[in-house]
């Protein structure tokens, strides 16, 4: 480990290291500026298109060109369309709800020093289990508010249960054959997506289309206080924040959680201490399997209402959430809203302005690049131990240990 | 005379630390100027902004009178500027020639592949031009420290360097290696070189210098010519206030085995690393462990505090059979361990000091309660004088000797039986090794006993009552510290036996060379 790091110019290695070394304050500070940013370089993005697309009022014409698109309108839209109503109130924290849950779930990994890129794969596991006991279960159990207590918490232990085991598997692979984690679940990303759709079809499909029975009605949760159109439950949403909390107090206080931030940290410290780093390592992918396919859950009976193979990528979003929030399970919460702010903007502006969709994704990706890029590449330069609080990655850690 | 290096009113400042505070110095052309300092004194900051590595907030560099400005080390390699760093940069697989010449190879006529035998002659006639004598052929993992520091000083050669800085280069060698590095100095300064000489070592800076600077808290305390200076003065200068060098072990009377080791294995692959250590340590002892790094210590400590598996042979302790047990399970029984790395293993750097304290008995922890102890840490910073802005600032945030005490502070605060500290006092500044000195003689006094394994000679003697030397894997002998000599320990440690020593003998040097070989690289 003399000659840390990879090829890199001085120069480059110096910024990663400094964005390492920045103070939680700096590194807030950073973000907001990130943010402000990306809508300057968002507001120049939608004049220049704005100036080759073909519209009946132009905002502004000027030297003879015509700009389609108001980079202040559009951000208005986009503001509203989040949170101008009670409906879009509901549609932006049903995302959030999603968010938190994928991103405290990629956290905790994170927090371990395990770039666990697994959790769409438990997202859409979770989804599939809880789906099919509601599929299973719902003729059997009675039709009314206790059936569907029953059922609704059965679904969502199903979903989790399935989760943390398809989240367990990288990890024994991780801790014990030492096979590198991005590689794992990338791969598992992929047969899940390929096992969900193959069961559906052949197992569990009801009618022509290529998706699991409905849940029934009295088993999905309320939309108490926001519309129902919004289809968006409080009852979910208290329960989801309780569990980024608990995932906090989990960190803080515990010996688990002191040993996922120790191995994280300082591998070698870890080891020093006592710690199986194998045990942790499947420990810590079985409690983010857990969360990621409580997201599947969540997802089948407060979003969708029956389970399809395509599905969106929320797990990978969490990667982004989680991110941005630099792993803190705390910080997942405002970094979630953010997402689901702009998420359901950006709909909005295709059905309002006409602003096109690959225009509004561009936009929203534009904002997302530029907020989580500076945590993103902190990340890095932790992982290439530059800067002065580097920590060893997990990689390394379980190479040393199957050496011996 | 010309100064061939001046800095003036350097000043550096990292996130609240002044590293160095408007140093200026001169370094006369074709001296060997040495500076020296405590850790945390500044000394390699100020080396790294020489060498472009770090950018100064202000002040001035000039090279022959000339004022330069290094964006980069290699705007300071082009003014004749080499940087040998106590960390060696070279690639193990490769030979001797290719290391020297990597990334300014000559080039064969058609421009393109490397010209070899042209790159073989530049290096022998190089390594001819000051002495060296290093085959150009040789892989650099099978060939000793020594020789690899020589082979870094030709890299830097290679690329035209009249001024050398070397960051404390003797830290890793052998007495014999020492003293024939400045020997190569001296071939230097006879080809015109300038040399600056970064150390901690008063002996070595009386040794080789024309002048010395003592930097101190990153100011430039002095800088005299070595006629004026004696061992006390540059203490004095470096500390402060005046050092009490030596120790008072007062004699103690030994009780029962406390620890025994009976023909320990540890081996990796294939390779043997510890090879039938016979060890026993009573209470109110303290046992050394003398030798070069890299002869098995690290792993026959590991093994003891339960780190490491042992291949064969057992460990009991305090009357239990523990060959098989872990880290938890020994901590808890009394086996406390100060590892020799603080800053990877000893302490978390992004964890506070509340944190840390609970290092190695989190398990103990219910679910539910604050993974810290301010407490204890309060108690520790009291007792233990470490100096910190307070129990919830990070282990980073102090400085290594600090750090250490943290460290000590904790493994003795949980009372135990056998403390096996490895290289406790390594790098550190003078009162912070006194202090911790002081601590685990401490621990002796207690009829509690202390397994001390050390790459310092004068530590190991002050503080054991006997010392066993390794050597490959083997301890080769148990020696008495009041009678032995320290060129005799160095004899152990270089792996002949003293019967075998006659005055002239050079008997066993080859093999000394392989010593050390890995020491570096864990």
């Amino acid at each position: 480990m003399s000659d840390a790091g990879p090829k890199l110019p001085d120069r480059a290695k110096r910024i990663l290291g400094r964005l390492v070394d920045a103070s939680a304050r700096e590194r807030i500070l950073i973000s907001f500026a990130s943010l402000a940013l990306a809508l300057v370089v968002g507001a120049i993005l939608l004049l220049a298109s704005g100036a080759f697309a073909t519209c009946g009022s132009p905002f502004l014409v000027f030297g003879g060109i015509e700009f389609c698109y108001n980079p202040i309108e559009v951000y208005r839209v986009m503001l509203n369309g989040a949170i101008g109503s009670p409906y879009s109130i509901g549609l932006t924290l049903r995302e959030t709800t999603l968010l938190i849950l994928a991103g405290v779930a990629v956290a905790v990994t994170f927090q371990a020093g395990i770039f666990n890129i697994g959790t769409q794969g438990q997202f859409v596991v979770g989804g599939l289990a809880g789906a099919a006991l509601v599929q299973y279960t719902a003729d059997i159990l009675p039709a009314n508010a206790v059936g569907g207590i029953l059922l609704f918490v059965l679904g969502l232990a199903a979903a989790g249960v399935a989760g943390a085991l398809y989240g367990a598997l990288p990890g024994v692979l991780l801790a014990y054959y030492d096979a590198n984690e991005v590689i794992t679940t990338i791969m598992l990303n992929f047969i899940a997506t390929a096992v969900a759709f193959t069961t559906v079809r052949s197992f569990l499909r009801e009618g022509a289309a290529v998706q699991t029975a409905l849940v029934p009605d009295y088993a999905v949760p309320p939309s108490i206080v926001f519309p129902e159109a919004s289809s968006f439950s409080v009852l979910i949403f208290i329960p989801t924040l309780l569990i980024a909390f608990g995932a906090h107090y989990m960190l803080k206080n515990s010996p688990l959680g002191y040993n996922i931030r120790l191995s994280g940290e300082q591998p070698a410290a870890a080891k020093y201490s006592g710690v199986d780093a194998k045990r942790v390592i499947v420990r810590t992918f079985t409690l983010s399997g857990l969360i990621g396919g409580l997201t599947g859950g969540v997802f089948v009976f407060m979003v969708l209402g029956y389970w399809q193979p395509s599905v969106p990528q929320v797990g990978f979003d969490g990667i982004t959430v989680s991110v941005l929030a630099a792993n803190n399970p705390l910080g997942v919460i405002p970094a979630a809203a953010l997402f689901g702010v702009i998420k359901s903007g950006a709909i909005a502006l295709d059905l309002q302005l006409g602003v096109p969709r690959q225009l509004a994704g561009v936009l929203r990706g534009i904002i997302i690049l530029f907020v989580a890029m500076p945590e993103f590449m902190r990340m890095i330069g932790r992982k290439f131990g530059l800067g002065e609080t580097s920590a060893t990655p997990a990689q390394e850690r379980v190479t040393e240990e199957n050496d011996d | 005379m010309s100064h061939s290096v001046e800095l003036t009113d350097i000043r550096k400042t990292f996130p609240g630390v002044v590293a160095n505070d408007d140093v200026s110095l001169s370094v006369g052309d074709g001296d060997i100027h040495v500076i020296l300092g405590e850790n945390g004194a500044g000394k390699s900051t100020l080396m790294n902004v020489l060498y472009g590595l770090y950018q100064p907030d202000s002040g001035t560099i000039r090279i022959n009178g000339e004022e330069k400005r290094f964006d980069s080390p290699q705007d300071a390699i082009d003014e004749g500027i080499g940087m040998i760093h106590q960390h060696f940069k070279l690639v193990g697989p490769m030979t001797v020639t290719e290391n020297i010449v990597l990334g300014s190879e000559p080039t064969d006529s058609f421009g393109i592949g490397v010209d070899m035998k042209t790159a073989r002659r530049e290096v022998r006639e190089i390594s001819e031009r000051y002495g060296f004598d290093i085959d150009p052929d040789a892989v650099v993992e099978d060939v000793s420290v020594g020789v690899r520091q020589r082979v870094e000083i030709l890299k830097a050669l290679y690329r035209g360097a009249d001024i050398l800085i070397l960051d404390e280069p003797t830290a890793v060698l052998t007495p014999d290696e020492i003293e024939s590095l400045f020997e190569v100095f001296e071939e230097l300064i006879d080809q015109g070189k300038t040399i600056i000489f970064i150390t901690h070592k008063l002996d070595e800076a009386m040794t080789v210098a024309d002048d010395i600077t003592v930097l101190r808290e990153g100011r430039n305390v002095t800088t005299l010519p070595v006629e004026e200076a004696t061992n006390n003065h540059l203490a004095e200068l470096m500390v402060g206030d005046e050092v009490l060098l030596e120790l008072n072990r007062e004699p103690h009377p030994k009780g029962d085995v406390l620890l025994t080791v009976d023909d320990l294995q540890v081996a990796n692959d294939d390779t043997t690393l510890v090879e039938g250590v016979d060890l026993t340590v009573r209470e109110g002892e303290t046992l050394g462990i003398a030798g070069v790094d890299g002869n098995g210590q690290s792993e026959l400590s590991d093994a003891i505090a339960g780190l490491l598996d042992a291949d064969g042979g057992s460990v009991t302790f305090d009357g239990e059979d523990v060959t098989d047990w872990d880290r938890k399970r020994l901590n808890d029984a009394g086996l406390a361990y100060i590892p020799p790395d603080r800053q990877e293993q000893g302490l978390v750097m992004n964890f506070d000091h509340g944190e840390n304290v609970i290092l190695g008995e989190q398990h103990t922890f219910p679910i539910g309660r604050r993974m810290r102890d301010d407490e204890l840490a309060e108690k520790i910073i009291e007792e233990y004088d470490v100096r910190t802005s307070g129990t919830g600032a990070p282990a980073k945030s102090l400085s290594g000797g600090n750090q250490q005490k943290l460290l000590v502070g904790r493994e003795l605060e949980r009372d135990p039986k056998l403390v096996i500290a490895s290289n406790p006092t390594r790098g550190l500044d003078v009162g912070s090794i006194e202090f911790i000195h002081e601590q685990l003689l401490s621990v002796r006094r207690d009829d509690r006993a202390v397994l001390l394994i050390s790459s310092k000679l004068d530590e190991l003697q002050q503080l054991s009552d006997r010392i066993a030397v390794m050597y490959e894997g083997e301890i080769i002998d148990t020696v008495d510290p009041e009678t032995v000599t320290e060129r005799e320990l160095g004899l152990l440690m270089a792996g002949q036996e003293l019967t075998d020593v006659s005055p002239n003998s050079d008997r066993g040097e080859g093999t000394s060379q392989t010593a050390g070989i890995d020491g570096e690289s864990e």
